[in-house]
C-alpha cells in the first residue's frame, strides 16, 4: 500500500515558516473578557525554550536540517518530551501551523530511520506491536475478557468475523488491555445492546490502530497495523455488511480520521464506510428522540477535552495551488470534526448533573499529559501533568472528572492518585450507560 | 583530575538555580540562537532559568568574577537580535519570574517580574477595567522588556512610550549589586512614581539589557473607557497624510494615531514587491479613541470631522475611508494573537522580518518615506511603512516592515542592506532607531556627539566594570 507520509525534509519549506514568534507558547484569547493559560505542557515541566511549544520543535527540526544538531541521548531525549497534543499549533497563525505535529513526529521518524529513536523505554511498544499486536504486551485471547460479563448474562456480543453487523465497534487496545480503562468498552457495548443497535466486534482478530507508532515515529510498525485494518474495514464492508466503524478511543478515532488518510487508497478503500466516535453516534440517536434517560444521577461534573477528538481534528484550508493567497498558504480552519459540543450536549442531558467548566477548554484544552508516547516513556512526567488537569478540575468544584478517551481517563487517574485528590474519572460512556435504560 | 572549566560554571550555575534549570546541551542553546531578524544565529555557551532575585544575584556575581557574558532573556521576540549573544556566555532565561507581585486597582499601577507576558497582565487588568499600551507583539511576549526597550503601544499617542509608564524598579547590577530606582528606593513598599527623585531608571532604559537585569518593575495602567470610535481616512501621498496628523494631532484626542502606507495595510505585506494599483489611496490612518460618555465621543468626533474639512480645504487627496474589518480590530484589539504571530507582515515571505524602527519628527517623514520607498523598491522589497504619532505632534515612530525569506542566506542579506541603507537615511535626518541591532548601533555611533560616546562608555564602565552584561550590543 503507497503512503504519504512526509519526511522531515520534505517538510523544510514549512519549517522554515516559522518566525520564532513565541506565539505558541502561551493560550491567550482577546475576548473580552481575556483568557490566558499555560498551554504546552513540556513547557510548563522544563521552561527552555528548546523544549516549549511549536517554536522550540521546530528550532531542533531546523538544527537538524541545518546540520547543527546530532543524536545524542540528550537531544533524543528532548525530542520525545512532547505529548504531541496540538496546544502550540492552535495559537500559531503562520503558514507551517498545518504541519506542527506532522513536524515533531516526522522528527521522531527520522530518528527512528537512523537507529536513534524511539526512547529505550518506548521500544516496548514496538516490539510489543510486532509481537503481540497492540502496545501493551496483552495476549491475545486477553482482549476479549472484558467481554465475560455479556457471556455470563447471556448477551454476547456478535463476533463479526462470523455473523455481519452494520456497525463495527473497533475497542481499541486501551479499552480491551488496561484494567482502569475496562469500564470503557463494557459501557459502550451495553449502551448499543439496550439500544438494540446492529453491531459486532473483532474480538481476538482486533489488532492495534497503530497510533502510539505513529506518534513515537516508527512508522513502519504503523504502516503494518494501519494496511492491515483498512484491508479488513474493506472485508468487513464488502462480506459482512459492516457501514459504520464506531470507536470509543479517541487514539484510534484519530488515527483513523486523520492518519489514514495518508494512505493513498483510503478514499477507495473506505468508500461507503462511515467512522464515527461513539458519543457522536450516541448524540445522533439523542437528538433524533431514539435515545432516552431514565434516573438521575447527581454529579458534579467537568469535562477534559482529549487532544485526539478536539484540536487534531481540524481541517486546515490550504491555498495548494495559490489561487487564493499564494501557494501552501494557510487559509483557515474547521472545527467541523472537533467533538466539542456533542459530548457536552450528551453530559447536560443527564438528568441531575451539575456541570461545569474548567478554564482550558475546547481548542484550548490543557492536554492530560499521556500522549506523544509520554505515558510510556515518562510515566512519573505523564502523572504529574494530569494532576495538574485534575487541579484545574478541582478548582471548578467539581467532584468528578468526565472524558471521551480511555487512555485521557487512565491517565488523568494516575493524575489523581499521585496528588491524593479526591476527583473520581469517569468516561462519557459509562454515566450514560447508567441512565439509558433497558428496553421494555 | 580537574574538571574543565565549562564544567566548573555549569556546575556553579546548577548550585544556584537547581541542576534542571541550568544546561549546556546544544539543543538547547541552538533554540536561543536566533530570532525573526536578519541577525546571524550565535550560540550561548550556557542557558540558565532563575525564579529569585537571590539566584540573579548569584548568577551575576558568578559571572563577574569568571568574566562571563550575560544576555537577559523573556521572550525574544523583539525584531533587533538583542537577545542573540554576541559573544557567547550565559543565557539568562527569565520566564519562570512571572509572578504579578502587585496590582494596585486604586492608584493604578502593577508591579510586576520580567517573565510577566502581555497576556497575563491583560488578562488580570481586565478584572479591574484597567489596561495598558499592549503593543503589536504575541501575547506571549513579555511587559516589562517591552517597557525598558521604549516599546510602544496602542495607547502612545495619549500617554507616549511604555517606558513612560515605568514607575519604579529594582535592578540586579552586573556585579551582584541589588540597586532600585524610584519611590521604592525610599520606601520599601512604595512602588508608584520614579519622580520628582533623579531619574536613576534610565541607566536601565533603552540599554538593550547591557546594563543590569531588571527584577521588579512598577508600570503606570489605566482604566478602559467604555465607548469606542476610530477616525479612518486615506490620502494619495504621504505629504497630505501628515498634514493631516500634525493637523489631528494637535488635539491630543486618539489614544493611537498611526498611519500605514498601501504595503502595510496588505494581509500579509506583498513579497517581493508589488506595485500599488493606481486608482489606489497610498496612505490610511486610524485614529483610535476611547471616551466615557456618547457625548465625549461626539465632541471627539466633532473636532475630526472640521480637521478633515480643514484638510479638505487644502485641496489634499484626504478622504474618508472604510477600513478592514480585520485590521481595525488589530488596531483595538490589543494583545492579539494573530497580529502577534506576524501574520499580516511575515507570511508571503517566509519566516524573517526586520525594520529600521525609528524615533523620527513628525516633519521628517514625508522626506525620509521618499528616500525609503526607492532604497526598498530598488530591493525588491515593499515599502511597507507606518507612522505613529507619541502624545503629542513633536516626533513619532516611523518604520518599515520588512519581510524576508529567511531559509534563503541571499535574501536575507538582501534586506539587511536595504533596511541598513533607509536607517542611514533617517539617521540623517535626525531620526533614532530604537530596539537597534548591532548594525544600526555602528551607524548611531558614528554619527555620534564624542560627549556622548565618552559618557556611554564611563556609564557602561562604572554599571559593568567587566563588561559583561550583553556585550557588543550597543557598538562601543
Amino acid at each position: 500500500m503507497k503512503w504519504e507520509i512526509s519526511t522531515l525534509e520534505e517538510l523544510e519549506d514549512k519549517i522554515w515558516r516559522c518566525t520564532a514568534c513565541g506565539n505558541c507558547k502561551t493560550a491567550y484569547k482577546f475576548g473580552p473578557p481575556p483568557a490566558f493559560g499555560e498551554i504546552c505542557p513540556a513547557g510548563v515541566e522544563f521552561g527552555f525554550d528548546g523544549m516549549m511549544a511549536s517554536k522550540g520543535k521546530i528550532a531542533f527540526a531546523r538544527g537538524i536540517l541545518d546540520g547543527e544538531l546530532e543524536w545524542t541521548e540528550d537531544f533524543l531525549d528532548a525530542v520525545y518530551k512532547c505529548t504531541v497534543c496540538g496546544g502550540c499549533q492552535n495559537q500559531c497563525e503562520l503558514d507551517h501551523k498545518p504541519f506542527i505535529p506532522e513536524i515533531i513526529e516526522a522528527m521522531r521518524r527520522k530518528a527512528v530511520a537512523e537507529g536513534a529513536g524511539p526512547m529505550p523505554s518506548q521500544k516496548k511498544i514496538s516490539q510489543s506491536l510486532s509481537a503481540y499486536n497492540n502496545p501493551y504486551q496483552g495476549p491475545r485471547r486477553v482482549r476479549t475478557d472484558w467481554t465475560r460479563p455479556f457471556k455470563k448474562a447471556k448477551k454476547p456480543i456478535k463476533n463479526i468475523n462470523k455473523e455481519p453487523a452494520d456497525i463495527l465497534y473497533y475497542v481499541g487496545c486501551t479499552g480491551a488491555f488496561n484494567l482502569p480503562a475496562r469500564g470503557v468498552p463494557t459501557a459502550t457495548a451495553s449502551i448499543f445492546q439496550k439500544l438494540g443497535l446492529d453491531f459486532g466486534i473483532l474480538g481476538e482478530n482486533e489488532i492495534c490502530c497503530g497510533s502510539t507508532a505513529m506518534r513515537i515515529g516508527d512508522a513502519e510498525e504503523f504502516k503494518r497495523v494501519a494496511e492491515a485494518n483498512l484491508e479488513m474495514f474493506q472485508r468487513l464492508h464488502e462480506e459482512k455488511g459492516v457501514n459504520t466503524i464506531v470507536t470509543s478511543c479517541a487514539g484510534c478515532y484519530r488515527a483513523i480520521k486523520k492518519d489514514y488518510i495518508l494512505a493513498a487508497d483510503y478514499d477507495k478503500i473506505m468508500n461507503g464506510i462511515r467512522v464515527v466516535h461513539t458519543v457522536d453516534l450516541l448524540n445522533g440517536l439523542f437528538q433524533e428522540g431514539k435515545l432516552k434517560f431514565s434516573g438521575e444521577l447527581p454529579m458534579k461534573v467537568t469535562y477534559h477535552d482529549p487532544c485526539h477528538t478536539g484540536r487534531h481534528l481540524n481541517k486546515f484550508e490550504i491555498d495548494e495551488d495559490g489561487s487564493k493567497l499564494w501557494k501552501g498558504a494557510y487559509v483557515g480552519l474547521n472545527e467541523e470534526d472537533c467533538l466539542y459540543d456533542v459530548p457536552r450536549e450528551l453530559l447536560k442531558a443527564i438528568p441531575g448533573i451539575e456541570f461545569t467548566e474548567m478554564e482550558r477548554i475546547r481548542d484550548n484544552s490543557y492536554c492530560c499529559g499521556g500522549g506523544g508516547g509520554v505515558m510510556t516513556g515518562y510515566g512519573d512526567w505523564a502523572a504529574k501533568n494530569a494532576s495538574r488537569r485534575i487541579e484545574e478540575g478541582m478548582a471548578t468544584g467539581a467532584e468528578h472528572m468526565v472524558s471521551i478517551c480511555p487512555f485521557c481517563h487512565y491517565n488523568l487517574n494516575e493524575g489523581s492518585k499521585r496528588i491524593k485528590s479526591d476527583m473520581q474519572l469517569y468516561d462519557l460512556v459509562e454515566l450514560l450507560d447508567q441512565v439509558i435504560p433497558e428496553p421494555e | 583530575m580537574l574538571a574543565k572549566r565549562e564544567d566548573m560554571i555549569l556546575d556553579e550555575l546548577r548550585s544556584i538555580v537547581g541542576k534542571d534549570n541550568a544546561t549546556a546541551a546544544k539543543h538547547i542553546r541552538y533554540a536561543y540562537s536566533y530570532d525573526l531578524s536578519f541577525v546571524k544565529p550565535k550560540l550561548p555557551d550556557y542557558v540558565v532559568m532563575a525564579t529569585t532575585v537571590e539566584q540573579v544575584q548569584g548568577i551575576m556575581k558568578l559571572a563577574n568574577r569568571e568574566k562571563i557574558p550575560v544576555v537577559p532573556f523573556t521572550a525574544g521576540t523583539n525584531i533587533g537580535g538583542l537577545c542573540i549573544p554576541e559573544r557567547g556566555g550565559i543565557l539568562l532565561d527569565l520566564k519562570r519570574m512571572n509572578k504579578i507581585l502587585r496590582l494596585d486597582t486604586e492608584s493604578h499601577y502593577a508591579v510586576i517580574e520580567p517573565g510577566v507576558s502581555h497576556a497575563k497582565l491583560a488578562t488580570e487588568l481586565y478584572k479591574h477595567n484597567l489596561r495598558w499600551s499592549w503593543p503589536v507583539g504575541p501575547p506571549s511576549a513579555c511587559s516589562a522588556s517591552c517597557a525598558i526597550s521604549h516599546g510602544i503601544g496602542g495607547l502612545s499617542g495619549r500617554y507616549g512610550l511604555n517606558s513612560e509608564e515605568i514607575t519604579s524598579m529594582e535592578v540586579v547590577l552586573p556585579t551582584g549589586e541589588l540597586v532600585r530606582a524610584g519611590s521604592c528606593a525610599i520606601q520599601e513598599d512604595a512602588w508608584h512614581s520614579v519622580l520628582p527623585l533623579p531619574q536613576l531608571d534610565g541607566l536601565f532604559k533603552g540599554w538593550l539589557g547591557t546594563t543590569g537585569v531588571v527584577t521588579k518593575l512598577g508600570l503606570r495602567v489605566h482604566p478602559i473607557p467604555p465607548v469606542l470610535k476610530v477616525f479612518t481616512v486615506s490620502t494619495r501621498n504621504i505629504e497630505d497624510m501628515v498634514s493631516y496628523v500634525f493637523n489631528l494631532g494637535n488635539y491630543e484626542i486618539c489614544d493611537d494615531l498611526t498611519a500605514v502606507s498601501w504595503w502595510l495595510a496588505q494581509v500579509p505585506i506583498p513579497y517581493p514587491y508589488t506595485p500599488k494599483p493606481d486608482d489606489t489611496p497610498e496612505w490610511f490612518c486610524f485614529g483610535t479613541t476611547f471616551s466615557w460618555t456618547e457625548k465625549e465621543k461626539e465632541a471627539r468626533e466633532e473636532i475630526w470631522q472640521n480637521v478633515l474639512k480643514e484638510e479638505q480645504n487644502k485641496g489634499t487627496s484626504i478622504e474618508y475611508a472604510e477600513y478592514p474589518e480585520e485590521a481595525l480590530r488589530a488596531r483595538t484589539q490589543l494583545p492579539s494573537q494573530i497580529v502577534g504571530s506576524t501574520k499580516n507582515y511575515t507570511k508571503m515571505a517566509g519566516g524573517g522580518i526586520s525594520w529600521p524602527g525609528t524615533f523620527t519628527p513628525v516633519n521628517k517623514w514625508a522626506p525620509v518615506y521618499n528616500k525609503w520607498k526607492d532604497i526598498l523598491i530598488e530591493h525588491n522589497l515593499s515599502p511597507a511603512v507606518r507612522v505613529t504619532n507619541y502624545r503629542g505632534v513633536h516626533y513619532g515612530m516611523l518604520r518599515a516592515m520588512i519581510p524576508f525569506n529567511k531559509k534563503s542566506s541571499a535574501e536575507t542579506e538582501n534586506a539587511r542592506k536595504a533596511i541598513v541603507e533607509c536607517l542611514k537615511v533617517d539617521l540623517d535626518a535626525g531620526g533614532i532607531p530604537y530596539k537597534p541591532p548591532v548594525d544600526f548601533a555602528v551607524e548611531i555611533n558614528k554619527r555620534a556627539h564624542p560627549g556622548y560616546l565618552s559618557l556611554l562608555k564611563q556609564v557602561k564602565k562604572l554599571l559593568d566594570p567587566n563588561d559583561i552584561m550583553n556585550p557588543g550590543k550597543l557598538g562601543i
